[in-house]
């Protein structure tokens, strides 16, 4: 008999060593979906005053933001009771699109149907998150968190057009 | 045999036990702070005030913060010209020996033509060699530094005036952002940009010697100053 044998039983050194695989597994397709899936965790990027949203002259102009016409687009939006400003969005496909997302009054969800686009919009914080649409299209927005009466009104569209219609339309 | 052994295990869950701890305290506690590596800046040539060229390349070395703005731009614009002016006069002072720029780029390039400039730096007080306002002749490419470059958005209206929102990107000697302020926060614009340089410069003074691990494991986890 070894050392090793007589301070841990075989079957429980077994079982370690299937919990320890699990765990790197975990950890492994964690990274694929991340990496590979480009599954994202929304970030909250900064905290604002919910109450100072109409003074500022990013947050009083919420919309599409052209950075570099055709490829690169940020879109600022305001969840509220029971809307989305603005509701209508319309972007090229092809372009990195990039969300910002606050909510001015109660706690809100920013969901974009058939993506991987969700997050929590929580009064003071902003949620920042990335997409690239590949194809022409109607992407609804709903709300997720239910936030009273008109909660299930709450919705939005994203309009994806091909960039030559996108460009024409400007 | 089995005594050592015994012991060589307590030895190793110690050592793993003391790191893990460490990292803890070190992620919760934050002993160090510093501002993120956000993205390499953008590589670009301009014209100053004086119709002389400024490069990416003549700011190296140098903290720059980068502003955007037209010079026909109503009243205070939006504030961004006071807390450049204040900015101006405070950052030297926080940088001490690191060398500091300002550097406004004009979103009305058709207009702002480096005389107007010039006559726009003196009526702010803009300090030459300290604060450059910088254009360049084709609109074209300066929307390329200022949008793919800078990441910020303009539009240019038909009746001459530029729809933007005040922005400021802060740029470290080695050219790397570190600081990208895009809308109002809980901490006014100006007492972040103003506390940040203070943060970068403690960095840079700092970050030297056995100290370095101490700011890099800063980066690694994320110890970033709010």
């Amino acid at each position: 008999m070894t050392a090793h044998s007589t301070l841990i039983d075989r079957h429980e050194r077994r079982w370690i060593a299937i919990s320890a695989a699990l765990l790197a597994s975990f950890a492994v397709l964690i990274g694929i979906a991340g990496f590979a899936l480009g599954v994202q965790v929304p970030t909250l990027e900064q905290r604002v005053d919910p109450a100072k949203l109409n003074e500022d002259p990013v947050w009083s102009q919420p919309g599409v933001r052209e950075i570099v016409p055709g490829r690169k687009y940020e879109v600022y939006i305001i969840a509220q009771t029971w809307m989305f400003v603005p509701r209508e969005i319309v972007v090229p496909a092809g372009a990195k699109v990039t969300f910002y997302v606050t909510s001015r009054d109660i706690q809100h969800g920013f969901k974009v149907l058939d993506t991987d686009l969700n997050v929590q919009v929580i009064p003071g914080y902003v949620g920042k998150l990335s997409y690239t649409f590949k194809e022409p299209g109607e992407y609804k927005f709903i709300c997720t968190e239910y936030c009273g009466l008109g909660h299930a009104a709450m919705a939005g569209v994203i309009k994806v057009v091909p960039p030559e219609e996108y460009q024409s339309s400007q | 045999m089995n005594r050592a052994f015994i012991w060589i295990t307590r030895g190793v869950y110690t050592f793993f036990g003391l790191v893990f701890v460490s990292v803890v305290a070190f992620k919760v506690f934050q002993p160090v702070q510093v501002l993120p590596r956000i993205r390499l800046g953008p590589g670009y040539w301009l014209l100053d005030q004086d119709g002389q060229r400024l490069t990416n390349e003549d700011m190296r070395g140098k903290v720059v913060l980068y502003s955007f703005l037209y010079t026909r731009c109503p009243g205070d614009c939006y504030g961004i010209v006071p807390l450049l002016q204040k900015v101006q006069v405070q950052g030297p002072q926080i940088m001490g020996d690191i060398p500091f720029a300002i550097v406004t780029i004009t979103l009305d390039p058709a207009h702002d033509t480096p005389e107007v400039l010039k006559a726009y730096a003196q009526q702010v007080g803009a300090q030459p060699g300290l604060w450059y306002f910088a254009t360049h002749p084709d609109p074209k490419r300066l929307k390329l530094i200022v949008g793919a470059g800078f990441g910020v958005w303009y539009e240019p209206q038909p009746d001459g005036s530029v729809r933007f929102a005040p922005r400021y990107v802060l740029v470290d000697g080695w050219g790397i952002v570190r600081g990208d302020y895009k809308y109002e926060t809980i901490a006014s614009t100006e007492e972040r940009i103003l506390r940040h340089l203070g943060v970068l410069a403690e960095e840079i003074q700092n970050s030297q010697g056995s100290a370095k691990l101490a700011y890099e494991a800063a980066h690694f986890f994320l110890c970033y100053a709010p």
